[in-house]
């Protein structure tokens, strides 16, 4: 099991590569689905970072990276198209819609 | 548009594994380069790649003769005439790459699309004294081609939809996925990586672990394949560095890697390739 540092070792892995995911898509540069698909064939991801946001729940996520960002900073700052879906209801997997749709 | 015969310009690595997929699906692929050893090398790579399906029983002897086939290795432009997609795949120099692109263009078909497998450079910089930058986009393959299954299809300031269309296609037909990328530094999968793989090693640096329990910790959450030092190892220290720093001057301190990485590449240390990076690697 992984001890409290180890955990926020990988939560701040984990959050990283989903923020660079939604700037991505803010910019444009590839659509949610096709960014998934990215990281899972071209970087080995076991799932694409923003499907593993709407699993765990995009409240949750926002939450985690208003800690994330009271302690490390504002590189955590939780983008304002994750703040736009959860106040829209669009909280991921269990709501049918989140980043993607289901 | 169908692509009946494709060619690869340049033979190291990156060009034979790149001729190598496009042969094993069963498509005629010239591979060129201007140096005679070079190419030798990239067919006997070629050969390697096969020899080693051949022994995991992925294909039979008898289909691997009949792909090889496929691969015609030359030092000039015969045959060129009817080729309808092109992919350079010569060193990451920016001079070097249009220099080779524009006589290419030359001799090919005014139909045919031409393609840079670049990891980064900017394609419509290098699109820049070409005739038709329409016909011209970005193959982004990963390294080992014969083995990654993703290639980002970057299209240029110029590059046309039909042109973008066809990437995808043929990417396809090579039984490769596409996932079409807007032109930005790093393009999509290196940039998002190292967004991570930065975060990581400040983490090191705030919580003081060692790099060997945090890639344990990650290799046993299920988040990635593998810990974040070993591929960074993997992937070559100085290489890693190289495209951190571009993303750095593009996006800012987020893709900061520290000093450490840079210490470790100005003593030689850079990786698995020189026997020593953040593991030691022995034989």
């Amino acid at each position: 099991m992984a001890d409290e540092r180890e955990q926020e070792l990988l939560d701040r892995f984990r959050y990283a590569v989903l923020l660079e995911a939604v700037r991505c898509l803010d910019e444009g540069i590839s659509s949610a689905r096709e960014i998934d698909i990215a990281m899972r064939a071209g970087a080995g991801l076991p799932e694409g970072p923003l499907a593993a946001a709407d699993k765990q729940g995009l409240d949750s996520v926002l939450r985690r990276l208003e800690e994330l960002e009271a302690r490390w900073g504002e590189r955590f700052a939780p983008p304002r198209r994750l703040r736009d879906l959860v106040t829209a209801g669009r909280t991921g997997l269990e709501a049918g819609r989140g980043f993607l749709e289901y | 548009m169908y692509v009946f015969k494709a060619a690869v310009i340049g033979a190291g690595t990156m060009g034979a594994e790149i001729a190598q997929v496009i042969s094993l699906s069963g498509l005629p692929v010239l591979l060129k380069d201007v140096d005679p050893k070079q190419l030798e090398r990239g067919m006997a790579h070629i050969r390697d790649i096969y020899a080693r399906r051949v022994q995991r029983g992925r294909i039979s002897e008898r289909e691997a003769e009949d792909r090889l086939g496929l691969v015609t290795a030359q030092l000039d432009y015969q045959g060129f005439s009817d080729v309808d997609l092109a992919i350079e795949a010569v060193p990451e120099k920016l001079e070097l790459k249009r220099s080779v692109l524009k006589e290419l263009e030359a001799n090919l078909p005014r139909t045919a699309i031409m393609a840079t497998n670049t990891s980064a450079l900017p394609v419509s910089e290098i699109a820049r004294g070409l005739e038709k930058p329409s016909r011209f986009l970005g193959l982004h393959f990963f390294f080992p081609a014969s083995v990654m299954r993703l290639v980002e299809v970057i299209g240029g300031e110029a590059t046309d939809e039909d042109t973008l269309d066809s990437g995808v296609e043929f990417v396809e037909g090579i039984r490769r996925i596409p996932v079409r990328v807007k032109e930005c530094p790093g393009f999509l999968v290196n940039r998002v990586l190292m967004a991570g793989l930065a975060e990581v090693f400040r983490a090191e640096r705030d919580l003081g672990l060692e790099p060997a329990r945090i890639d344990a910790a990650v290799a046993a959450s299920g988040l990635a394949p593998m810990g974040p030092y070993a591929l960074a190892d993997a992937l070559g220290l100085d290489i890693a560095q190289e495209v951190a720093q571009t993303l750095q001057a593009a996006y800012g301190d987020r893709f900061d890697l520290g000093e450490r990485i840079a210490e470790l590449v100005a003593a030689g240390k850079r990786g698995a390739k020189s026997g020593q990076g953040f593991y030691t690697y022995t034989g």
